[in-house]
């Protein structure tokens, strides 16, 4: 009693099964990038509307406090997408559109670092500016751990130093002009990130503790 | 995008595929899974027996050879390897009561079933052999339900679930759980023409076809499975009839339970060494039984392979954040380590799971057993998360031992 047509039939809903679960799987997928893509849309208009306030400030009398506000708060916004983003990132399986999603971001975040250059220039002095630029393709184990750890502790000073902190990380190693281009107006190399870099002037590459690292902005 | 997703996913379709293919066996033959033929004849059987050191079981299974519901049984060979118990004394004090009773002391120990087997089988006079481990327990109704697959000429063998005996402690009824998942398989698989073993507690032969397979390979450690494929290789049908059955005992101790699931495993290795060649011709031998037997042994091995490479990545990579984490005075774990977010082959391996354990569901709904009996709701889970798992660091171990060809019994 022959049955042999079953190890087709069985392949053939082995297939759809499959399909079904992988269509599934990039729909999900597409889903968080979407919904990333979305976020980062308004992001944008928030962004534009920062700039077009820095600029108009920079008119007449600037109001330096509430363009700091301004542009803290959009980072910090900002700041808490990224980190929905990496937490979709981590979860990509099938698609690599959420990678274009993540160097919108790094550029995005390059915009606040000039804009929040720009307000500096107004308003020096007033809040730490500090550039977190951290591997994003492939880091090895050791760097992966490096960079936690560096995240923790800028998670650490911000919450308390709060207002006092834009806090702006950024991938250095995303292959964007505007990215290198900022890598070398600071002389920074790729070998160098992880790094935080401090009002633009004090880069920091090894571990410390947050104590040390309130040492850096007084 | 990283290769490991893709050795993942693929290792996904295989299971699915052959979860798929196993229910869909089941859903075309539901009907007929308990069916066996009436014989038209009577066939005379002798019963071959291997002993060695078997003083706690001999007597019992001789006992239930003979109260076996079938006239036509000639002889029951017991073939006594030189055992250092007593096992020759209790078989000579049954030689009165049941004169059909032949005992056979081998001069020097053979170390092997198979041996013993094929003295016994110089012995037997039959048309149909019936070996049986000295630990096992035939049913009443075994022969009655399993000789009428030999009206078929072609039929060279026929097998029956193994079953356990013994299923107190949490490790015998896991046993217990598995012996029945694989005899429910075997079963299905003989739709397709593809058993591919007639184990040792019982299994019933054509003698015409065990002398034309020249008897059990003394040199493989599992001589069932080699006798199998031997006779697919010279074209004689296998059959299963579900159902009967024999009880067996199995081991109770984890340390007895490693050391018979290297030796099938190694047993298993010799036989792919000796048919490999075979692989894409003989019919279902070379197209499905070999594959599928190597895919089971290596599935697991990759599995095994993918989870030891992420288990020691997450380890380094959370000794060095701890290392980085005390020199930056930082804490180990904030809330952020607590969010999940499930990747899709996640999903996929809960499906995979709910596959497994619905396959397993119904093989014991259909085999009667008390799915939800206290017991078995917490054995159920175990069997699939844990029990299984195990099967490829026993693979490895059997590696190592065939490669170092240590082909040992005990």
């Amino acid at each position: 009693m022959g049955q042999k047509q079953v190890f087709w039939q069985a392949l053939l809903i082995t297939i759809l099964i499959f399909s079904i679960g992988v269509t599934a799987g990039v729909v999900l997928e597409n889903w968080r990038t979407s919904k990333i893509a979305s976020l980062y849309d308004l992001s944008e208009l928030s962004l534009l509307d920062v700039k077009l306030q820095t600029e108009i400030y920079s008119l007449g009398e600037f109001n330096c406090e509430q363009a700091i506000q301004e542009n803290i708060a959009f980072a910090d916004r900002v700041y808490e997408e990224a980190k929905m983003l990496e937490r979709y990132e981590g979860a990509s399986r099938l698609t690599a559109q959420i990678e274009q999603e993540h160097k919108k971001y790094d550029l995005l975040r390059t915009m606040i670092l000039l804009n929040s250059i720009k307000i500096k220039q107004g308003c020096p002095n007033r809040y730490y500016e500090i550039v977190y630029l951290y591997q994003y393709n492939d880091p090895s184990l050791e760097t992966k751990a490096k960079q936690s750890v560096f995240s923790k502790l800028l998670i650490e000073l911000k919450e308390t130093k709060g207002d006092q902190i834009l806090l702006i990380p950024v991938a250095a190693d995303n292959n964007l002009a505007s990215v290198n281009l900022l890598l070398e107006k600071y002389n920074i190399e790729k070998k160098d990130v992880p790094l935080i870099l401090i009002n633009r002037n004090k880069k920091i590459t090894t571990l410390t503790t947050v104590d040390e690292l309130r040492k850096y902005l007084e | 995008m990283e290769l490991l997703p893709y050795v993942y996913l693929a290792y996904m379709f295989i299971s699915i595929y052959m979860l798929t293919f196993f229910l869909m066996l089941y859903l075309k033959n539901a009907k007929t899974l308990f069916d066996y033929p009436s014989p038209k004849k009577e066939y005379t059987v002798s019963f071959i027996v291997p002993a060695y050191n078997e003083e706690d079981s001999i007597k019992e299974a001789i006992e239930h050879i003979f109260a076996i519901d079938y006239d036509a049984i000639t002889q029951v060979i017991i073939v006594n390897d030189c055992s250092t118990d007593k096992t020759k004394e209790i078989v000579s004090s049954l030689l009165k009561k049941y004169p059909k009773l032949t005992l056979i002391n081998n001069k020097k120990n053979l170390g092997n079933a198979a041996a013993a087997q094929n003295v016994g089988l110089r012995y037997a006079t039959g048309e149909l052999i019936a070996v049986v481990d000295a630990d096992s327990f035939p049913h009443k109704d075994s022969l009655k339900k399993m000789v009428g697959f030999f009206d078929d000429e072609k039929v060279g063998a026929v097998t029956c679930p193994i079953l356990a005996r013994n299923k107190t402690k949490l490790w015998e009824k896991l046993q217990a759980i598995e012996y029945i998942a694989i005899s429910f398989g075997r079963k299905l698989l003989e739709y397709v023409d593809a058993i591919y073993v007639t184990p040792g507690p019982l299994a019933l032969y054509r003698k015409k076809a065990l002398e034309d397979i020249r008897g059990f390979d003394e040199k493989n450690l599992t001589q069932d499975i080699e006798a199998t494929w031997h006779l697919a290789y010279n074209n004689w049908d296998r059959k299963m009839s579900l159902a009967t059955g024999v009880h067996s005992k199995v081991p109770h101790k984890l340390k007895a339970w490693f050391i018979q699931r290297r030796r099938w495993n190694i047993g298993g290795l010799q036989c792919i060494q000796k048919y490999w060649k075979v692989i894409g011709k003989k019919g279902m031998l070379g197209f499905f039984i070999i594959p599928f037997f190597i895919l089971n042994l290596f599935l697991g091995l990759v599995g095994l392979t993918i989870f030891f490479y992420l288990l020691t990545t997450r380890f380094i990579n959370s000794f060095l954040l701890t290392r980085y984490s005390i020199i930056a005075q930082t804490p180990l774990v904030t809330l952020d380590n607590f969010y999940i977010t499930p990747s899709v082959l996640n999903y996929l391996g809960i499906i995979l799971f709910l596959f497994g354990l619905i396959y397993l569901l119904i093989i014991m709904a259909v085999l009667k057993e008390r799915i939800f009996k206290t017991e078995n709701m917490f054995t159920i889970p175990f069997y699939l998360i844990f029990y299984l798992v195990l099967y490829p660091f026993i693979m490895v171990n059997a590696l190592w031992n065939f490669a170092r060809g240590k082909y040992v019994w005990r």
